[in-house]
């Protein structure tokens, strides 16, 4: 997801750095309140452990791995403001030093990934952790499920602003002078990267951190979650159910809503040519989330490979990866579904436990 | 206690527990006085660095009191901005972590950091580098970033950064430590030698062998965080059953002379040893 | 005390119970760990020749620091704003003129802005030549497909090759500034900019304390591996591993941020950072800049000269 420089006219940059200035302002100042002046320390080895959890390659089914971006793992463990920063500051050394997204895409690149991931992440992770313990179980799905959630959010912020280059920016005769892709390709191909590979490698590794956490070091936990007693034992019976499964039902309801998000805009924007309504721009535009060029995961998957150079062959192509995106999407819904629903099943056992 | 010297340092009955949890440091009192220097003695967790941190004013104990240059030592007033800079003045601390001590993405910046802090003119920092630097041979270093640093060079380093604000007290968390013979070497002989210029050191160990060399008197810590017993280091040396109970030598340690160290024992000694 | 706690005997055999020390012809296929810790090695390898190039003697690494972040900020505008391919590959051509000038090996230097992005860029790229992404006048065309002709337009060939170079030129731009200023010079130029202090010593302290973690991964993974006798891993597995080493490592990091914290406040620092003055602006830092600013002025008003 690390947009490089060039893909982005240098006017979306600057909206997009303009939004950014002040933002970092207010999350320098809100952290120097929660932390007071150890601050400094504390953001600098958040942002050196933020850097190097995007170098954690995460395995995934089919033999390749992925990684993580990890801003809702930071926001958990030292509040969503503390990650602003430190993914901010790990994208700056990444964009400067190891040529790792653009220097003037930061602005773009930061949005995405160190406001809007880490808000939404750990949005998610407050609505599904009400009235519950720090050690409860829960939590570390609900990470987990924050990392998901935040992770496609932000992805679908860098297709809409990569989508939007074409649109906007181009000569008289049509040609885009900037990203190529309309966001009626960017965005399921950013979908269908980040519902399936990415989102499950950010779930695995910001879920396995907190259960880690919660089993081996609470005190780390409590940096963040001041006033939250240790044991489901602790908690005070309250009737705060309806909200909570009420919270459950719409993050369900958003997964299962997403993959329509592939299909939509290829209708939407499909009158230019009966083409744009094949399913083959969902393999091609795969490749657009490949900007994170480390892991060349996709070389692997099973979507980059096929020959999109010889028209003819493609079309077998375009129709499998369809069908194995999809069957993906299905798999990956089932198995969150499963994972909310076994973490609302063992609640009420908890409780009647702890009664 | 140390008679005609004034005492720099006064710590009574000073404990303290890291989580209001698990205790560091139960009821210790001590006194150190102008110019002396005090090893601190014990084996791992034993309390020394918590003990050492209370004196440098990073950790303030939850009883007992400590008074530094005769005034209270206290988080309220080390948040006043004189007080504070008066006493990071005077105070120096050389961590056992450099990595922890060594934070400035330059040798140059790292040494210039304190006095910078404490608001001395341009000038008399970039002298007061370049003499240090030259006193501690890591003149070559300057530029370097502290990762393309090998420990000894970091330790060099770190102490340069405490010695440049010239503090009258210096506190030395076990100096030593993963250091090869050579800097160790270097680094006992600096601190005889700053002792003999009159610095006040307080430092940790549990080195024996460096004891008679670099102390003029121990105060020993037992494992459960208390005083266990205070004197010159040749006669706690002498006193093998104290330092057996302080944990500090293994049952197979004995002397040759002066230096006291231990060698394996094949097994099956062990009762007549013992 | 060492008579109470006896060594087990299973400690004190021999090898006698291991499997034989032999070749059995089956490999281990490089997992997500070897992955990573490849990639940790990777970083250190180039923040090492980084600090080598800048150490050169060179036109860039002659110039203040200041001055070369305005100046590729600049070029790096202009690079964005410009619309015709000729005028880009100038833009790319000054960029291989001034490494050369910086002592910067010209094959390694292309091999590393072209090998490493621009190809990937350029895969990325290529499926906008053809008509059903970038519709217009077909120039090569490849078939038909429900009626429509299908193939190589002009605005699809021409946006794939803009693109390319201009990831090119602003990733050279880029890679200029960082291999002839070394990372403390940067740093503190970056303040020039009006960066906060606060977030310039984050900054600062991030990258330092980088390579600590980046140490105490390493020893982790390398720990880990050393213990690994299965032949066969299983994901989940790995996945475990993950989590552990990323919870530890969460767990160091903060410990260290505590100590630092400790070590800053034994100094003085009393939560107004104090930094030192930068050097004075020479009459040559002075010119370059403007030359800079002219060139890339001059670049995006000879590039609208040309056309839309």
């Amino acid at each position: 997801m690390h947009i490089p420089d060039g893909y982005l006219s240098p006017a979306t940059c600057a909206v997009a750095g303009a939004v950014m200035v002040p933002v970092i302002g207010v999350a320098c100042a809100k952290t120097k309140e929660v932390v007071k002046d150890r601050h400094a320390p504390l953001l600098a080895l958040g942002a050196a452990y933020s850097f190097l959890v995007m170098m954690f390659n995460v395995p995934i089914p089919g033999g390749t791995t992925a990684h993580a971006v990890g801003a809702v793992l930071i926001a958990v463990l030292l509040g969503p403001w503390a990650a602003v920063v430190c993914v901010s500051v790990a994208l700056v050394i990444q964009a400067l030093f190891f040529g790792d997204g653009g220097v003037l895409a930061l602005g773009a690149n930061t949005f995405n990934m160190a406001l809007v991931m880490p808000f939404v992440g750990y949005g998610v992770y407050l609505l599904l952790t009400r009235n519950t313990s720090l050690t409860s179980r829960r939590r570390a799905i609900a990470a987990g499920l924050g990392g998901y959630v935040g992770l496609n959010v932000a992805a679908l912020c860098a297709a809409t602003e990569l989508g939007l280059q074409p649109v906007l920016f181009h000569s008289a005769n049509g040609t885009p002078l900037y990203a190529p892709y309309h966001l009626s390709t960017t965005i399921p191909a950013m979908a269908l990267a980040h519902l399936t590979v990415a989102g499950f490698s950010e779930f695995v590794l910001t879920a396995g951190i907190v259960a880690y956490l919660q089993r081996a070091n609470l005190p780390l936990l409590r940096i963040n979650h001041s006033g939250i007693v240790d044991t489901d034992a602790e908690l005070a019976p309250q009737s705060g159910r309806p909200a909570l499964r009420w919270a459950l039902i719409g993050i369900a309801t958003m997964i299962v809503l997403s993959p329509l998000g592939l299909l939509a805009p290829g209708g939407a924007y499909g009158e230019d040519s009966p083409t744009d309504l094949n399913l083959h721009k969902y393999g091609l535009h795969a490749i657009p989330s490949g900007l994170q060029h480390y892991n060349g995961f996709w070389k692997h998957t099973l979507l980059g490979d096929y020959g999109f150079s010889s028209g003819r062959h493609a079309n077998i192509g375009y129709v499998l990866s369809a069908i194995v995106g999809a069957l993906a999407v299905g798999a990956v819904i089932f198995f969150f579904v499963g994972g909310v629903r076994l973490a609302m099943r063992r609640r009420p056992e908890a409780q009647a436990d702890a009664a | 206690m140390r008679s005609g010297s004034e005492s720099l340092l006064i710590g009574e009955g000073l404990s303290y527990a890291y989580l209001e949890r698990f205790p560091a440091l139960e009821k210790v009192s001590l006194e150190v006085s102008r110019g002396e220097r005090l090893a601190l003695l014990g084996a791992n967790g034993c309390g020394k660095s918590t003990l050492l941190k209370i004196l440098a004013g990073l950790i303030f104990p939850d009883h007992g009191s400590y008074r530094a240059f005769g005034e209270e030592v206290s988080a309220e007033r080390l948040e006043d901005e004189q007080f504070s800079a008066a006493f990071r003045t005077r105070v120096g601390f050389v961590f056992q972590n450099t990595d922890a001590q060594v934070f400035s993405p330059t040798v140059r910046e790292e040494i210039a950091f304190g006095p910078l802090q404490l608001g001395l003119a341009p000038a008399e920092i970039e002298g007061r580098v370049a003499e240090v630097t030259q006193m501690l041979e890591i003149g070559d270093l300057i530029e370097r970033a502290p990762y393309q640093l090998s420990a000894g060079q970091k330790k060099r380093v770190a102490i340069a950064s405490v010695l440049v604000m010239s503090p009258e007290l210096l506190l030395f968390d076990e100096p030593t430590a993963g250091l090869d013979p050579r800097s160790r070497g270097w680094l006992l002989e600096l601190i005889d030698e700053l002792g003999r210029a009159g610095k006040t050191i307080v430092f940790a160990t549990h080195e024996l062998a460096e004891l008679e060399w670099i102390a003029d008197r121990c105060l020993v810590l037992s494992e459960d965080h208390r005083p266990l017993a205070e004197g010159a280091p040749a006669e706690l040396l002498a006193d093998r059953e104290l330092l057996l109970r302080a944990n500090l030598i293994h049952e197979h340690a004995h002397r040759h002379g002066a230096v006291l160290h231990s060698h394996p024992h094949e097994r099956g000694h062990h009762g007549r040893a013992g | 005390m060492t008579d109470g706690a006896s060594t087990p005997g299973w400690l004190l055999a021999g090898a006698e119970d291991a499997p034989p020390l032999l070749c059995s012809g089956k490999r281990r296929r490089g997992g997500a760990i070897e992955k990573t810790v490849g990639g940790l090695a990777r970083l250190i390898r180039e923040a090492l020749v980084s600090e080598e190039i800048a150490a050169r003697r060179g036109l860039l690494q002659r110039l203040d620091a200041r001055v070369k972040l305005i100046g590729m900020l600049g070029l790096l505008i202009a690079t964005g704003l410009v619309r015709h391919i000729p005028v880009l590959l100038g833009l790319y051509a000054l960029t291989l003129v001034l490494a050369a000038a910086s002592r910067i090996g010209l094959g390694w230097f292309a091999k590393r802005v072209w090998f490493f992005i621009p190809l990937f860029s350029g895969v990325i790229v290529a499926p906008a030549m053809f008509s059903f992404i970038t519709p217009g006048e077909v120039v090569l065309p490849l078939g038909h497909w429900f009626g429509h002709e299908v193939g190589l337009t002009r605005q699809g060939l021409t946006s794939a090759a803009l693109i390319v170079c201009r990831v090119a030129s602003s990733i050279s731009l880029v890679l200029l500034l960082t291999l002839t200023t070394s990372w403390s010079r940067l740093l503190a130029s970056l303040r020039t900019l009006f960066v906060p202090r606060l977030l310039v010593l984050v900054l600062g302290m991030a990258y330092r304390y980088l390579f600590v973690l980046l140490d105490s991964v390493t020893e982790m993974v390398t720990a880990r591996r050393a213990r690994t006798v299965a032949a066969k891993r299983s994901r989940r597995g790995e996945r475990a591993i993950a989590s552990f080493s990323g919870g530890a490592l969460f767990g160091k990091a903060h410990a260290l941020s505590e100590e630092v914290h400790q070590a800053m406040l034994a100094r003085g620092f009393s939560g107004e950072l104090r930094m030192s003055e930068w050097p004075r602006i020479r009459a040559i830092d002075v010119i370059s800049v403007l030359t800079c600013l002219a060139l890339a002025i001059l670049v995006v008003g000879g590039d609208r000269a040309l056309g839309l």
